[in-house]
């Protein structure tokens, strides 16, 4: 429906990613380097994943289980995949380290640490909503919209924004909370980032079932923020106890 | 050890800037060809003569035709083209090699305003029929030469700002690659896939004619004549910093060793019938290590480099950090890619890497984007391949090979089960 319809569907799924890139990404040149590895290394865990459901898709429409079998392999391989993720960010820290003992410049912060994990989480969730929902954008931008019959009340374009916008922000405060949890070892931090994917990704399953989605999308965006206060809790209490360590070292 | 982060600059805030400074006008040349290849071939009415004169030269059979045919037929116009680029190559290294530098600039020049002229105006008056813009001739003449005009003087002269001559690249990079993405499909591909090799081959081989240029420039220490992208700083700098790159580049000629590297990446515009446009590129450029070289070793340095094989050295380390030091600014480094010396990408480097994301663009968005990140990663890669080898590198195979490989996935596999997954309203 027209570019103004089009680009309102982009600004939903990516706004904020967007100013989040504005605000704090773009400052710093390794920042961007670090989104556009970490897009790169999930568009090739989605395309790995693509070419092991190749043969299966696609699916008869009347028939819903494949799905569930479908979301489930996927969170999976890519819950397990970013156990490699976490173990590349390991070696690169240790690179930035020796890096900086060389010149001899501080080395990394909490916080630089904290703001690597949110530009890999960043282009995780960038990833998954540019692939899911903006390539697919296209014909918004023309005279005519598209319903679905599964959910008939507000146009695809706009449900698909909705979720892709949830997923962004799950995807990047996951990772933060997954890199603060591999790193501190706390079992209930890297617990909660694999149940909240899943959970997640299953409530997108109610949207099979007709009118669905107006049950699944507000609960994907509850998810969405139950992630952010987890994230923002955790992140809280580590740098007041990163403070407190400091002032009484 | 009370750090505050907000006083003592850390670590993140100039790594990589290098890096970004090449890849933003790499991506905003690959944004504006997609925007103009989206808008401008939605409403390819009647072609202009020069598209329909392209598509007949390199007459793509019709779709009725096998695959073989379609194969072959573009195959042997990506292998005529390459020839013909090849033997202008050879062309530009004996006039290189004559000194006939004069001759080289002008012709530049000339190539440079028929670019931004008529590939220029000819694109223009295309957005301005799609969007019914309403110009008159006169204006659209007289802002048209004016255009061309200060494009010719930013790209050849050294007194325009660095940032108006860089947008012109980036303009004349994009006009280019625009008309590269009328050919037929099957000939874009086979020429991307062979012009890859053919930088390869190029720029590795000792018999290869880049090779062969780039000894020749370093050997001489003098520059290429060339449409090359220089990724030196933007912002205005401070009055102390422009001294410094003026004093680096005396300090080079007047010691007569190769502290002046070369950058490769030309464009060359045959004026027949045909229109054939050939371009090469290659990527160099001027690392400089990170102050660990002492100055005593810089003789023995230079002694060794005025073989002509590297480009880049460490002499210009120690000179630059003491001169840094004197005016008492802050120590910029990367991890091996220098400070000073800024990233130079030829022009061709850019077309190609449009052309490919242009062609994805005519498809589908979605391989638009993940060819964009495959180009990304390719310079990426080439850039720390630059780092760790450190002389003149083709910037092309890498960048084309993972862009046409991704395309090719994301065409045959990621495309069905995104497909299959959005409409189905399933994401994770």
């Amino acid at each position: 429906m027209t570019a103004a319809a089009g680009l309102g569907y982009v600004l939903i799924a990516l706004g904020p990613a967007f100013s989040l890139f504005v605000s704090v990404i773009a400052k710093k040149p390794f920042l961007i380097l670090t989104l556009l590895s970490s897009t790169l290394f999930w568009l090739v865990s989605l395309i790995v994943l693509s070419a092991a459901w190749r043969g299966f898709l696609p699916v008869k429409s009347a028939v819903w289980w494949p799905y569930v079998l479908l979301i489930l392999t996927s969170v999976g391989f890519q819950e397990g995949v970013r156990l490699v993720f976490w173990k590349l960010y390991k070696r690169l820290e240790d690179m930035l380290d020796a890096f900086a003992d060389r010149v001899s410049k501080p080395r990394l912060y909490l916080t630089d640490k904290m703001l690597i994990a949110l530009a890999g989480g960043l282009g995780h969730g960038l990833a998954h909503a540019v692939f899911f929902c903006l390539s697919l954008l296209t014909p918004a931008f023309g005279p005519a919209t598209f319903y679905v019959d599964r959910c008939s009340h507000i146009p695809f374009f706009l449900v698909s924004a909705i979720m892709s916008l949830g997923f962004v922000i799950i995807h990047t405060f996951s990772m933060v909370i997954a890199f603060n949890g591999y790193a501190e070892g706390r079992k209930s931090d890297q617990a909660v980032v694999p149940v909240v994917h899943s959970i997640a990704a299953i409530m997108t399953l109610i949207n099979l079932a007709p009118g669905g989605c107006v049950v699944g999308v507000p609960l994907l965006c509850f998810m969405a923020a139950v992630t952010l206060h987890y994230c923002w809790q955790m992140v809280w209490r580590r740098l007041t106890e990163h403070r407190n360590i400091q002032t009484n070292n | 050890m009370a750090q505050d982060p907000d006083s003592t600059p850390s670590l993140l805030d100039s790594l990589g800037e290098e890096i970004i400074r090449i890849v933003a006008p790499v991506s905003a040349c690959m944004l504006l060809v997609v925007l103009l290849v989206s808008t401008l071939s939605s409403s390819s009415s009647s072609p202009s003569p020069l598209s329909s004169l392209i598509a007949t030269a390199y007459s793509d059979p019709s779709s009725s035709s096998s695959i073989w045919d379609k194969l072959s037929g573009a195959l042997l116009s990506s292998l005529v083209f390459v020839a013909s680029v090849t033997l202008i190559t050879f062309l530009l290294v004996l006039l290189f090699y004559f000194r006939c530098t004069r001759f080289l600039k002008s012709y530049m020049a000339f190539s440079s305003f028929v670019v931004l002229a008529f590939l220029g105006g000819e694109v223009i008056l295309l957005l301005v029929t799609h969007f019914d813009f309403p110009i008159d001739a006169i204006t659209f003449s007289l802002l048209l030469l004016n255009f061309s005009v200060v494009g010719v003087m930013s790209v050849f002269m050294a007194k325009m700002p660095i940032s108006i001559n860089q947008g012109y690249l980036v303009i004349i990079g994009v006009l280019v690659a625009y008309w590269f993405t009328l050919l037929p499909e099957w000939t874009t591909w086979a020429l991307l896939v062979t012009m890859a090799l053919y930088d390869l081959a190029a720029v590795l081989l000792p018999g290869g004619p880049l090779r062969l240029l780039v000894e020749l420039a370093i050997s001489r220490d003098e520059e290429i004549p060339a449409l090359v992208y220089e990724a030196r700083p933007v912002e205005p700098l401070p009055g102390a910093r422009r001294r410094l790159w003026r004093e680096r580049r005396d300090f080079g000629t007047n010691s007569g060793s190769n502290s002046n590297p070369s950058s490769l990446g030309y464009m060359f515009r045959q004026t027949d019938e045909r229109r054939d446009f050939g371009t090469n590129s290659s990527l160099n450029s001027n690392n400089s290590m990170t102050g660990e070289v002492l100055p005593e070793t810089r003789l023995v340095i230079s002694e060794q480099e005025s073989a002509g094989d590297s480009s880049v050295s460490e002499l210009r380390a120690p000179l630059l950090q003491t001169q840094l030091d004197s005016h008492g600014e802050q120590e910029i480094e990367g991890i091996g890619l220098g400070s000073s010396g800024a990233i130079k990408l030829g022009l061709g480097d850019f077309i190609f890497y449009s052309v490919l994301v242009g062609r994805a663009a005519l498809y589908d968005f979605m391989t638009v984007y993940a060819c964009y990140l495959a180009i990304i990663a390719g310079l990426g890669i080439t850039l720390l391949l630059l780092a760790f080898y450190r002389k003149a590198l083709p910037a092309l195979p890498v960048s084309i090979m993972l862009g046409v490989l991704f395309y090719l996935l994301t065409r045959v596999l990621l495309e069905v089960f995104v497909v299959q997954c959005s409409t189905n309203l399933l994401m994770f």
